[in-house]
């Protein structure tokens, strides 16, 4: 008897478990369920944060002080201050020309390190390397390299034979100084673009090239009828997130020029940062990094809708 | 294998649950616990005789306190957020002109500074400048360093250069540096110690940014002119355009690598080298700042002791202040173990003892000199402090030494300090 | 025959030749941050010193310093644990939300997508203000478990999103399959879909694993305690001091830091290019 109770009330609750689980299961369900957790973890510590900057652009707020709310002023009090109008300038040439750079290097490279190779690992492990050390400590060693006292980039070039002494004034001089911070930059996202279309090379199936062979196109062709055309999402993509993250950079340019010469190497990240928590007027900071925003979500949702059609 | 996952996955947020929940600070509120947020000292023993103290005030007094330390540069990103948050330590190190910009944050610390006052004598004036807002003590001074030359002795000897007494002087003997191969080295860049330098230079012509008011732009002016000027022919006759790229490191590196001849800057050059046993260190000495037709003025920098309004142990925060401060031997102990890297800021204090513990800190003290804060003689209010942080002297400077003429470059200059007056 | 195999090794060297500039831009660096941390400081500030050769004898000084006058054993232990939290976190969130995209019909799932997306826009350079106040009602305030609970913001969307390019690779029939078998849906993730997206798992997880090991201002705001703060914010404050940098013991920190990822990757490379194959590109 008593056992036959046990196994009436388990199979009772099964059911009921059953029933849950078929309920969970289904994709109405289960769905919702799923990118909750996801959900709430963006809008309790994106959003919220993010409204808040959205306010700050809007209002007065200084640290620590009451604000209030006084429309877009702060936006257009910006275009009329040489350093922002210089830093809009700077953002879009260090960006720009960062991301065209390692878009043909990490290319190039890809192509190379999808090659035939002795030691593959090794190589494709050195190529990683400045990925993976701490940006915080790398950008001092490259600081240390460009520093007009023991600048080991000029010693070599002048041992070398490529500069005159005493070399460029890296960090001293506009172009010098964007030159380095760009230069910077592309050894460091180098690796993202290298690794991220050696992927993509190694998917393109190999029929697709032997086709080619035999309508004749010699290795200029077959790079740029097969090669190219199924790199493209691949390169969408990369391009897409690189370009955001390059347009946000902070520590290459705070720590190798601090803006200078003249504001001519400031990007928006640095700029903000100096006025928004250096002077303390955290509105103005707020309108700083804000200002492109809405330029950046049309761009970036015109290249995902772009993405999707050549990919589905 | 499901269910084990399920309950794995039940326990796993549990546990994280339980984290959340633990990872509220528990002991605090219950014993008396004060915690306590510093720069990193550049004199790394007075950090570690901070923490003795530290647990000599414990022991003494039963309140427990944590000390931390922060590098200079991230003050800013940590302050703010702990305003923002109304939450973290409850004392803070406040740098400089700091006291102004957190003042409605910070508790009204006059009767500590009267009974300070009282035993040790004023505070020195740059102290007062920057610390005593609109008529309240926002924060405790503590110590302070100054800028001031520090040369080369052992080149200025061989070569029999006079030490230069005004910066006039500086461009003779710099001229002469210069073709030794040992250029003066004064950044020009969007550094902090460019802005300690033009100061000085502008202070000692009779020139300024803003006036007393802090809403009235001065800089165009004679004065400013006759200061641009003396910098283009120092850029071009006693020094490289190294100077240009300068942070705020490179003049103490230049100078204790055996390149620069001459730099102004406070003693941690002399410092570093001495520590680090380098050639250089027995070459390097000091000398009092330089003057100009309108006086002997210098950049200094004073650090305060401030306490957060939602500090939640106010009392007890005090109670350290006066406990290493106000104590004479404490006080006097702590400015030693800073080895004349940390002053103290009360006039009666200000022949120390520890500027006998080595022959070189013998220049090391202001009489004759005016200190100033950054912008002075405006008060350092919000607006001051975006023209300082923008670097708005060091880049007309940068622009006239490269070729912009110097009329237009003060006359930018003028430009961005109006507009950021006004917005 | 012989003249292909010619050809064929003629290229391969050809290959390699034209790979030492890339090693040598990659390389460069990392070989000097090495050499500065392992030079007397003698030599390190001797501005007559060849700065490519270490001549006066190396010395472990600076690793010696690091090790153990600061508390950099602690920072790396901080780091490491959060790094790992962090990463695993938003790798189950990612991972259950990128099924639920890639696969699951429901209301929303197409706008839920895109903002996901929209996340990576959000400027970061001010963020961490209002963050703070967050972190604060948490009352995790100093402590490493902010950071814990704060990297996923940044995890989640990435992991989300490369996941679920990843999902869509695999065959729907595989899956239908095993749910005709009598399987539920979170049986056939669990036993079918997670084993052939291993790859991709372990390509979000390094991705992950390196962006959370070189944050540097949620760490640097968040904490501050010297038990609680990790590796970059220690090595940067301590060895900072106003106006000197200790470049030996820097450096020194910069290439320790460097190791724990290298190591994962030499392990996890082959993994982390087929998992960028199939995922982040479909």
């Amino acid at each position: 008897m008593a056992v036959g109770n046990v196994g009436v009330a388990t199979v009772a609750r099964r059911s009921l478990r059953v029933r849950v689980r078929e309920l969970i299961d289904r994709e109405k369900i289960l769905g919702p369920v799923f990118v909750t957790p996801a959900l709430l973890l963006l809008v309790l510590l994106v959003a919220y944060p993010f409204a808040m900057a959205l306010y700050f652009s809007v209002s007065n707020a200084f640290i620590g002080r009451p604000s209030h709310f006084i429309g877009v002023q702060n936006f257009v009090n910006l275009w009329q201050s040489d350093a922002f109008r210089q830093t809009f300038q700077n953002a879009f040439v260090f960006t720009g020309s960062a991301v065209a750079i390692k878009l043909v290097l990490g290319i190039s490279l890809a192509l190379l390190l999808n090659q035939q190779l002795w030691f593959k690992r090794a190589i494709r492990g050195a190529v990683l390397l400045p990925w993976v050390i701490p940006t915080a400590l790398s950008t001092l060693g490259w600081w240390w390299m460009f520093s007009s006292l023991y600048s080991v980039v000029n010693w070599t070039g002048i041992a070398v034979g490529i500069m005159d002494p005493p070399g460029p004034n890296w960090l001293g001089q506009k172009y010098y100084a964007m030159t380095a911070v760009v230069a910077v930059n592309v050894w460091r996202g180098l690796p993202f673009f290298a690794i991220t279309i050696l992927a993509g090379l190694v998917s393109i199936p190999r029929e697709l090239y032997e086709a080619a062979e035999a309508d004749g196109a010699g290795p200029v062709g077959r790079f740029w009828y097969v090669t190219l055309p199924m790199l493209k999402p691949v390169l969408a993509i990369v391009v897409l997130f690189s370009t955001i993250f390059t347009f946000s950079d902070f520590n290459i340019v705070y720590v190798l020029t601090h803006g200078g010469p003249i504001n001519s190497t400031h990007l928006f990240a640095t700029l903000a940062r100096q006025i928004g928590l250096e002077t303390g007027r955290i509105a103005e900071g707020a309108a700083i990094s804000l200002y492109l925003f809405p330029l950046l979500v049309f761009v970036v949702y015109a290249q995902l809708k772009f993405v999707r059609k050549e990919v589905y | 294998m499901e269910p084990i996952s399920r309950r794995r996955f039940l326990t796993t947020t549990a546990g994280l649950a339980g984290i959340l929940a633990a990872g509220v600070p528990p002991a605090r509120g219950q014993q008396r616990e004060i915690s306590y947020l510093a720069w990193n000292n550049f004199a790394p023993a007075s950090d570690k005789k901070l923490a003795e103290i530290g647990q000599r005030f414990t022991k003494d007094t039963g309140i427990k306190i944590r000390i931390d330390h922060i590098a200079h540069a991230q003050q800013a990103a940590k302050y703010a957020s702990e305003v923002q948050s109304q939450a973290g330590h409850d004392l803070v190190e406040m740098r400089m002109h700091f006291p102004w910009l957190y003042e409605p944050q910070l508790v009204d610390v006059s009767d500590l500074v009267a009974d300070l006052e009282k035993k040790y004598g004023k505070v020195i004036s740059a102290g007062y400048e920057t610390a005593h807002v609109k008529g309240v003590w926002r924060a405790v001074p503590q110590y302070h360093l100054f800028f001031l030359a520090t040369y080369r002795e052992d080149l200025f000897k061989k070569a029999g250069l006079p030490v230069p007494d005004t910066w006039e002087d500086l461009y003779k003997v710099g001229k002469e540096l210069k073709k030794m191969g040992h250029p003066v080295g004064i950044p020009i860049s969007q550094n902090y110690d460019s802005i300690s330098t033009a100061g000085p230079v502008l202070w000692s012509l009779g020139g300024m940014e803003i006036d007393k008011d802090g809403k009235t732009v001065r800089i165009n002016s004679p004065q400013t002119v006759e200061m641009v000027e003396w910098y283009k022919k120092m850029f071009r006759d006693c020094m490289e355009p190294e100077v240009l790229s300068w942070n705020d490191a490179s003049n103490n590196e230049s100078i204790t690598a055996g390149k620069a001849g001459w730099i102004h800057n406070p003693i941690s050059a002399y410092l570093l080298a001495r520590n680090k046993k380098m050639v250089t260190a027995d070459g390097i000495n000091h000398h009092r700042s330089l003057a100009g037709p309108q006086g002997r003025h210098d950049t200094d920098v004073p650090r305060h002791m401030g306490i957060w309004k939602f500090s939640k142990n106010i009392e007890a925060s005090k109670e350290w202040i006066r406990y290493l401060l106000g104590k004479k031997e404490v006080y006097d102990e702590y400015i030693v173990s800073g080895d004349a890297f940390n002053l103290p800021v009360y006039t009666n204090l200000q022949d120390h003892p520890v500027l006998k513990t080595d022959p070189k800190f013998a220049a090391v003290k202001p009489e004759g000199v005016q200190l100033h804060a950054y912008g002075w003689p405006a008060p350092p209010s919000d607006k001051v402090q975006q023209i300082t942080n923008l670097f708005v002297l060091p880049n007309m400077i940068a622009k006239a030494v490269t070729g912009t003429p110097t009329k237009e470059a003060i006359a930018w200059a003028e430009n961005e300090m109006k507009r950021m007056l006004a917005g | 025959m012989e003249g292909q195999s010619a050809r064929r090794l003629r290229w391969k060297v050809a290959s390699h030749l034209l790979l030492v500039p890339f090693l040598l831009f990659a390389l460069f660096p990392f070989y000097h941050m090495a050499l500065t941390s392992l030079k007397q400081d003698r030599e390190l500030y001797d501005r007559q010193a060849v700065p490519l050769l270490i001549r006066q004898g190396p010395t472990l000084d600076h690793y010696q310093k690091l090790l153990w006058e600061s508390a950099f054993l602690t920072w790396t232990k901080n780091s490491l644990l959060v790094t790992l939290l962090a990463t695993t976190l938003s790798l189950v969130i990612g991972t259950v939300a990128a099924y639920a995209l890639a696969r699951l019909r429901f209301f929303g799932v197409a706008s839920f997508g895109t903002g996901i997306f929209v996340t990576y826009l959000v400027p970061t350079s001010l963020l961490f203000l209002p963050m703070a106040q967050v972190v604060n009602w948490l009352g995790l305030g100093d402590s490493k478990w902010s950071l814990v609970v704060t990297y996923p913001t940044f995890l989640v969307p990435f992991c989300t999103w490369l996941l679920m390019g990843y999902f869509r690779t695999v065959p729907k029939e595989v899956e239908e399959c095993a749910m005709v078998d009598g399987a539920t849906r979170i049986q056939a993730l669990l036993r079918i879909v997670l084993p052939i997206a291993v790859p991709g798992l372990v390509c979000a997880a390094l991705f992950a694993f390196t962006l959370s090991w070189n944050e540097f201002i949620y760490a640097l705001t968040f904490t501050s305690s010297s038990d609680q703060i990790t590796a970059s914010v220690g090595v940067t404050s301590e060895l900072i001091r106003g106006d000197v940098y200790f470049w030996g013991p820097l450096m020194a920190g910069a290439i320790l830091g460097s190791v724990p990822i290298v190591v994962l990757y030499v392990f996890f490379l082959d993994y982390y290019v087929s998992g960028l194959t199939a995922g982040a590109l479909k």
